[in-house]
């Protein structure tokens, strides 16, 4: 016999048949409880809970096939054999007993060879079914504490992603529920210079892999993005992060795009994903905009290129994005949505409904098939930045009293002009000051119009005028180019000098420019500054509307600027 | 001819060791206790009565191993499942005759 004793019920109306059995399966080894009928067989069950029932079929009170009904209900998932004591002849009894829960029969005259193999066989199975009842409640515990688990991360991750800006009206936007776990990322957020960077990821598998990259990933595009770093920068920063924390095999096919409403422009970064669309008003033509670039995470940093693709983006005009989940989307014939289906919604109606069609278009190709919602969808218009509203830029982190009275001379020369943006670092250190810190958007602009017009028109001397037209764009580029190739001993300084005002409420910037290059006219500039179009492209217009003063010295290659204010009243 | 198996009911004694003389004891008590309500049900023709004291005496018989007996309470037990139970009275004076050999044959075991 095996070597765990069982407890046995012995049901049966008939007392010396009780006895027979009961001897037997003492023998065995086994204890054993006894009931004379079919209502003290259910009382038993409960109290003694025995492992295997030998239970007659006709006896008073409540016949067999009735106490197997209720004893097997009360078992519920646990397993209970119900061996039957009937003669094999009774062939009408033997259906009825394997319908009320009956597992298999012993006839009389009972045989204790055949008895005993019974019980072995129902001990080992007993034995398997515990194990596996066993193992299924670990399955089951291991299941829930990983969905426990999944849930927080989603809490956590959607505090890292929520704190972008997918609800400016120029924006609409499909993010499936689960989206966290399918690896679909989409990040928005507002530049201190005013222009939105937007990020849609497609991390390589589904689940916590594809998760915990879109931690680092969100951290360094909303960070890096609101210290006012450029795209290039950030996409940089990106890859090499996905790089070094992801597995082989692991990476993020991603657009990024950085959507300027003060020049109508949006540039485009691509990699690995499939082709998008964007939508010219004019000419009421699509056009496939393609991945030029491998996914981030899969190169080193020394291989790696930030290489942007720029349009025009006119009021009217639209950008499509999407993860391959719609492309994928399966019919029930199990084809494909596919490209060429999802750029035909573009077709013969108005821009206002391509965003609808395109799920409309999905949903009704897929069908009931199709609701699994691994799809994430999104549009970009151009509008006009009032309609945008003002940079609202958190920087709670800052210190509460900073620096008031202080000077910072900031000298870049040739190699650090050639590769280098200082207004990231620049804009930190300004923002230190806490009455600074609520128009940061404004120096940014002021800083980065000064930074181009010391640099590309000073130092490189490049004509702003070139920029007005798109053949002159691509030349004003190549010139750069070989301009900054010939660069000796040029230099672009920066003079910030801040002071607290004589009593205390508030203080005065001064931010001096000078840089190496010729200088221009500029004695000839307030005469002609009402038409402004001989210096549009050096956007003064610009910078004067954003401090109190602008005086050029020398031959205009120096600059100063002025900005005052009033501390604002602490509450 | 005997009315039990012996080899089979020498194996039985085995299994029981001590309890042998209280199985056999129990088995005839009860089983004449039985003996006495089946009279009785088969001459007021109770069919149901009939079928389960026939049935509930051909089990205990099969167990002890008076299978003539266990036999002929089967006839009677499938007559009262019939309903026909209006001619047992041969029947039953055969279960009654054989109920008697068993009991001396167990009785000398014991």
């Amino acid at each position: 016999m095996d070597e765990t004793p069982l407890n046995i019920l012995i049901a049966d109306d008939n007392q010396s048949d009780r006895m027979i059995l009961s001897a037997i399966v003492k023998k065995m080894g086994h204890q054993v409880c006894e009931a004379a009928d079919g209502i003290q067989a259910v009382e038993q069950f409960t109290d003694k809970k025995p492992d295997i029932i030998l239970l007659d079929v006709m006896m008073p009170n409540k016949n067999g096939q009735e106490a197997a009904i209720e004893i097997k209900q009360l078992a519920g998932e646990d397993m209970v054999p119900i061996i039957f004591l009937t003669s094999l002849q009774d062939a009408h009894d033997l259906a009825a007993c394997l319908e009320s829960g009956g597992d298999d029969f012993l006839s009389k005259p009972y045989n204790k060879i055949i008895l005993q193999a019974k019980i072995n066989a129902f001990s080992r199975m007993l034995k398997m079914h515990n194990t596996m009842q066993k193992q299924r409640d670990v399955i089951q515990e291991n299941n829930e504490h990983m969905r426990h688990e999944q849930e927080v991360a989603r809490a956590v991750y959607d505090n890292v992603a929520h704190s972008g800006c997918l609800d400016l009206p120029n924006i609409k936007y499909l993010l499936s529920p689960f989206s966290v776990f399918n690896g679909d990322v989409l990040l928005a957020a507002r530049r201190p210079s005013g222009s939105v960077h937007i990020l849609l990821g497609d991390f390589t598998g589904h689940g916590l892999p594809a998760a915990i990259g879109a931690m680092p990933l969100a951290e360094i595009f909303y960070g890096m993005t609101a210290k006012g770093f450029l795209m290039t920068d950030i996409l940089r920063e990106i890859n090499a992060k996905l790089k070094n924390i992801l597995p082989v095999g692991y990476f993020c096919c991603t657009c990024m795009v950085n959507l300027s409403f003060r020049r109508e422009r949006m540039e485009v970064w691509m990699g690995g994903l499939p082709d998008f669309a964007l939508y010219r008003e004019a000419d009421n033509k699509v056009e496939h905009i393609k991945s030029r670039h491998l996914p981030l995470g899969v190169l080193s940093s020394s291989a790696f290129n930030p290489e942007t693709q720029a349009f025009a983006f006119k009021p009217g005009d639209k950008f499509y994005m999407w993860s391959d989940g719609i492309i994928e989307a399966r019919n029930e014939q199990g084809e494909l949505f596919g490209e060429e289906r999802l750029f035909s919604t573009f077709n013969g109606s108005n821009s206002d409904l391509f965003f609808d069609n395109i799920i409309n278009s999905v949903n009704d190709f897929a069908g009931e098939n199709g609701k699994d919602d691994d799809t994430t969808l999104l549009e970009l218009s151009m509008v006009d930045e009032s309609v945008i509203g003002k940079v609202d830029i958190d920087l709670t982190s800052g210190a509460v009293t900073g620096p008031t009275d202080w000077h910072l001379s900031y000298t870049l020369r040739d190699e650090t002009l050639k590769t280098f943006n200082p207004l990231p670092m620049m804009l930190n250190i300004l923002n230190d000051v806490p009455s600074l810190r609520s128009i940061s958007g404004q120096l940014y602009t002021l800083m980065a119009e000064l930074f181009s017009n010391a640099f590309e028109h000073g130092v490189l001397g490049l004509d702003s005028k070139l920029k007005s037209s798109a053949d002159g764009f691509a030349q004003y580029y190549q010139q750069r180019e070989t301009a900054m190739a010939n660069m000796v001993e040029e230099f672009v300084r920066f003079d910030f000098d801040l002071t607290p005002n004589s009593n205390a409420t508030g203080g005065k910037l001064t931010i001096v420019v000078e840089d190496s290059g010729k200088g221009f006219d500029y004695k000839h500039l307030n005469k002609s500054s009402e038409g402004n179009l001989g210096y549009s492209g050096r956007g003064i217009p610009l910078i004067s509307s954003l401090c109190d003063s602008l005086t050029y010295y020398g031959n205009g290659n120096k600059v100063e600027v002025v900005l005052s204010w009033k501390n604002r009243i602490e509450e | 001819m005997s009315s039990l198996d012996l080899a089979q009911i020498q194996e039985l004694k085995e299994i029981m060791e001590d309890a042998f003389d209280d199985l056999i004891s129990t088995y005839l008590k009860d089983s004449e206790e039985k003996l006495v309500k089946l009279n009785q049900a088969i001459s007021s023709q109770d069919s149901s009565e009939i079928a389960e004291l026939a049935h509930s005496i051909k089990g205990a018989s099969a167990n002890i191993f008076a299978e003539e007996l266990s036999e002929l309470c089967r006839i009677v037990e499938d007559a009262g499942r019939a309903n026909q139970v209006d001619n047992l009275s041969a029947d039953l004076d055969a279960i009654n005759t054989e109920f008697a050999k068993v009991k001396s044959e167990l009785k000398a075991l014991s």
